[in-house]
């Protein structure tokens, strides 16, 4: 197995249980930094995210922690002019940051949800076909898995008549699980949530808030709120982002029963309590 | 309970929104009469010669009597060999200057004006260029190909322009979409993007086709003007356009004649335009449905 990441063929040789792998991988961020041209964003990054773990990233708007989730399955590398230094390196050893890593690959490995929900234009149906054709699956194959995955997130019985109907038709709390089950048919060991729920009402919120949940264990989760109280209900982990010297950082982090309730900075901990950011 | 606020001036009086109103629909209608005016025009002189033997008979006395077939069969060569060229070429260089390089580098800006300038070049300059370019430096001489191509330079920017704003106006989260699922570039083109876009494109097509078909100047120089059936694209073929002004400018009595082939023109234009907008369409649906 090389480096950069594995390959479509060794991940068909993994025995699967009930469908689907329960391969979880770990994330080790030391020293990251990321840049936009001559600004600094976000630096001074060290974080052990571990698997199957749900890691809450939380603090203020406009300090850094969607440029870092961004660059942890190097989206980053869309924005002109970003630029991520560090090293931010997945349990089997892929250096995510290095350029020689298969970024697309990686991608496949680490998926992301956005805050708002982003199905393509088109039916539900190409919505998996897409994605799946172009990571290797063969086509027999892909009904079966869109299945498996629509299940997982609870919209099969909702959707199951109408695949071929344009997925922008949903509402926006079934777009956003269908955007869930579009990333987790790709069978990723990571998955990043960019503030999933800011988009949906409540009861979509909470709907997909218990999805989330439900991956614990199965995946490693990275997901970025501004809801503490959801950061307090589903984070095994939590890292709080705070600007210092005009660049955001982490000014604590820990499991999250403890961050929450012992915040040892006084930043993370007046920003905890409300009473800042 | 406060009295109401005394109001330094009355609101805005309602006559003047009716007024407004009135003066839209008063244009609106003298835009429409023109249209009416012009097609019951064309009609009254032409649609009584059109029939099967003037659609595909061949042209007689110079153009007072006979048909038309040659010269239809030559607009539609022509129009093929234009769209075989600008519709790579207009969405080639649309889909580089939106995905590949950044918006308002010195090349996007350089493309994009060359593009506007050609825009702005008067048909027959295209007309004479596409004579020598195309007619004498790359030997096509007068033929069908030669008009086709120079069509093709002439209607290229709207092209660009209709595609580049339809691959502009898609939803920005389109294409961090495709990214987070580690989808190639190419992928998320040619399966994303640009059937997105696809509704955008076929607009600037069928105004090319409105063009292209309507030009005349920049015809009479590079397909030039037999009313001989055209056996290959290397042949000279008239264009029902240039017919139009041949009759109107040359031939005496001929005007009915002139009407009807205009006739034919206008129908032509709606026929292809309709096609172009049924075919996207039906390719829409067969990709969202099935497969």
């Amino acid at each position: 197995m090389n480096s950069t990441g594995l390959s479509r063929e060794n991940d068909a040789e993994t025995p699967s249980s009930g469908g689907h792998r329960t391969v979880a991988a770990s994330l080790s961020v030391s020293g990251l930094s990321v840049h936009y041209r001559d600004f600094t964003a976000v630096g001074g990054i060290d974080l052990e995210i571990p698997e199957g773990e749900i890691t809450a990233l939380v603090g203020p708007s406009g300090c850094g922690k969607s440029s870092f989730l961004h660059s942890l399955n190097r989206l980053t590398d869309l924005i002109p002019g970003c630029r991520v230094a560090g090293s931010i390196r997945l349990s089997d050893g892929t250096e995510v940051t290095h350029p020689k890593t298969d970024v697309l690959s990686l991608r496949r490995r680490v998926g992301i949800v956005f805050q708002r929900p982003n199905p393509f234009p088109q039916s539900i149906r190409r919505n998996f076909e897409i994605p799946l054709k172009e990571h290797g699956w063969r086509k027999r194959d892909i009904p079966d898995r869109m299945e498996t995955v629509l299940r997982e997130v609870g919209l099969w019985n909702e959707i199951s008549d109408r695949l071929h109907k344009s997925a922008i038709a949903l509402s926006g709390g079934q777009q956003q699980r269908l955007c869930i089950a579009r990333a987790l048919a790709l069978e990723p060991e990571v998955i990043l949530f960019d503030e999933p729920c800011s988009a949906l009402d409540p009861i979509a919120s909470g709907v997909v808030e218990d999805l989330i949940h439900s991956l614990r264990g199965r995946l490693t989760v990275v997901i970025v709120t501004h809801n503490l109280a959801q950061a307090r209900r589903i984070a095994d982990r939590a890292a709080v982002f705070w600007v210092r010297d005009g660049i955001g950082t982490i000014v604590e982090h820990g499991p999250a029963e403890r961050v929450f309730t012992a915040p040892s900075n006084p930043d993370a901990a007046s920003y905890l309590s409300g009473a800042r950011g | 309970m406060t009295p109401p606020t005394p109001r330094a001036r009355p609101v805005a009086p309602v006559w003047l929104d009716r007024a407004l109103a009135f003066a839209g629909a008063t244009a609106a209608l003298l835009s429409f009469g023109l249209f009416a005016w012009l097609v019951w025009d064309l009609a009254r002189l032409g649609l009584p010669r059109i029939s099967w033997t003037f659609l595909t008979g061949e042209i007689e006395d110079a153009g007072r009597s006979g048909g038309i077939g040659p010269l239809l069969v030559s607009t539609l060569l022509i129009l093929v060999c234009c769209l075989a060229l600008v519709i790579p070429l207009g969405t080639g260089c649309a889909l580089w200057l939106s995905e590949f390089v950044r918006r308002g580098s010195l090349a996007a800006r350089l493309v994009t004006g060359g593009v506007d300038l050609l825009a702005s070049v008067p048909s027959i300059v295209f007309g004479l260029f596409g004579m020598v370019f195309f007619g004498q430096t790359l030997k096509m001489g007068f033929s069908i190909l030669s008009g086709g191509l120079t069509l093709a330079c002439m209607i290229l920017p709207i092209l660009v322009r209709t595609t580049l704003s339809a691959l502009e106006a898609l939803p920005a989260d389109l294409r961090p979409a495709s990214a987070g699922l580690g989808l190639t570039r190419t992928t998320s083109i040619v399966k994303l993007l640009l059937p997105a876009a696809l509704p955008g494109i076929v607009v600037g097509i069928t105004l090319g086709i409105g063009r292209a078909l309507s030009e005349t100047a920049a015809l009479i120089f590079t397909s030039g003007y037999s009313i001989r059936w055209p056996s290959s694209f290397w042949d000279s073929g008239r264009a029902l356009s240039v017919h139009i002004y041949d009759l109107t400018l040359n031939v005496p009595q001929s005007g009915a004649m002139a009407s009807s082939t205009a006739l034919v023109l206008l129908a032509l234009i709606l026929v292809v335009n309709s096609a172009a907008v049924a075919l996207s369409e039906h390719w829409l649906r067969r990709r969202h449905q099935t497969s």
